[in-house]
């Protein structure tokens, strides 16, 4: 396996371990800033309706191994987004 | 430390925006000449590593939960400007598909966690590896920065929630003394977890840690 492979798995496993985790043990999100804001009576009016709102999926909320695939799912995502995004970034290097 | 969308004034969000553009305009042409073929897959890891971590939610005082940044370990390997574009990649997907954070407020959330979370751990840092070469000035600046740069997060969030008088109508004051409290807590978290990164780091793989930074040149920029 090369040092390139064998890091993305490294990230992969750590980055699954710690959706694991928090989805099992560390999912209950209560934010310093909602609270302060709350308690200074502002209140939040969005423009967008995102189609996985607080990372859970219509009809499945609660449900701790869709949560996890989400998780996982999307992780990987970001994962995919951003060697895009730095090999677009490499892209543009070579074309100047 | 996400904000949501009615938190903040309209022109407090345009001048955000504004303020962060500078940083990413400096932080993606300075990346398309620099970023190489070793530190892409690293940052796309380190990006997925910590958009998974933002999910572990653990308990702090008074009933409020807190999760990893993450902005200090993306700077410290990577540098700042590729940490501000992983941070931007995190909270771009966050704020479009969860609405963990809004979309007027974007600029700030990424000014907040992005710029200040990433450059400040940074800068300190470096302050600290270049006032002495040894392990523990390394650790000191490691964990200074992360918790430095936490609360100074928080701080820019309370002067932005402060000076959006339409949204809420509370001085500047009020409003960074409020964050910049539960932030020092958080910030310890934070700067405990980096810490132990970084040494981790330095006894496994201490070539992440040496790689050629992306930042500005009197930040040792390469």
């Amino acid at each position: 396996m090369t040092g390139v492979k064998r890091m993305l798995m490294v990230g992969i496993v750590f980055s699954s371990f710690f959706v694991v985790v928090g989805a099992l043990w560390l999912s209950n999100s209560v934010e310093t800033l909602d609270e302060v804001a709350e308690h200074f009576g502002a209140t939040d009016s969005p423009i967008w309706n995102p189609p996985i709102p607080d990372y859970e999926i219509h009809g499945f909320e609660g449900n701790v191994m869709v949560n996890i695939a989400v998780g996982i799912v999307f992780t990987v995502i970001v994962l995919v987004s951003t060697f895009a995004v730095g090999k677009s970034l490499r892209l543009l290097k070579s074309r100047a | 430390m996400h904000i949501p969308d009615g938190f903040l004034d309209l022109s407090i969000c345009a001048i955000m925006y504004a303020a962060t553009a500078i940083f990413w305009a400096f932080s993606f042409r300075k990346a398309s000449r620099v970023l190489s073929d070793k530190q892409i897959p690293l940052m796309a890891t380190l990006t997925a590593m910590f958009f998974a971590a933002q999910m572990m939610n653990y308990p702090i005082i008074g009933g409020t939960t807190a999760h990893l940044l993450g902005g200090p370990i993306l700077a410290m390997t990577l540098g700042p400007y590729a940490g501000l574009i992983s941070m931007t990649v995190i909270l771009l997907i966050q704020a479009l598909l969860f609405g963990d954070g809004g979309i007027t407020t974007f600029g700030a959330n990424v000014w907040n966690m992005g710029v200040i979370g990433v450059f400040i751990p940074y800068i300190v840092y470096l302050l600290a590896v270049r006032i002495s070469k040894s392990q523990r000035a390394l650790l000191v600046g490691a964990f200074a920065g992360a918790l430095i740069g936490d609360v100074l997060a928080a701080v820019f969030a309370g002067i932005e929630l402060g000076l959006s008088t339409l949204s809420f109508p509370y001085s500047v004051s009020i409003a960074v003394t409020a964050m910049a409290t539960h932030h020092v807590i958080i910030g310890i978290g934070e700067g405990a977890v980096t810490t132990i990164i970084v040494s981790v780091l330095q006894k496994t793989r201490p070539d992440l840690l040496q790689l050629p930074k992306l930042s500005p040149g009197w930040l040792g920029g390469a």
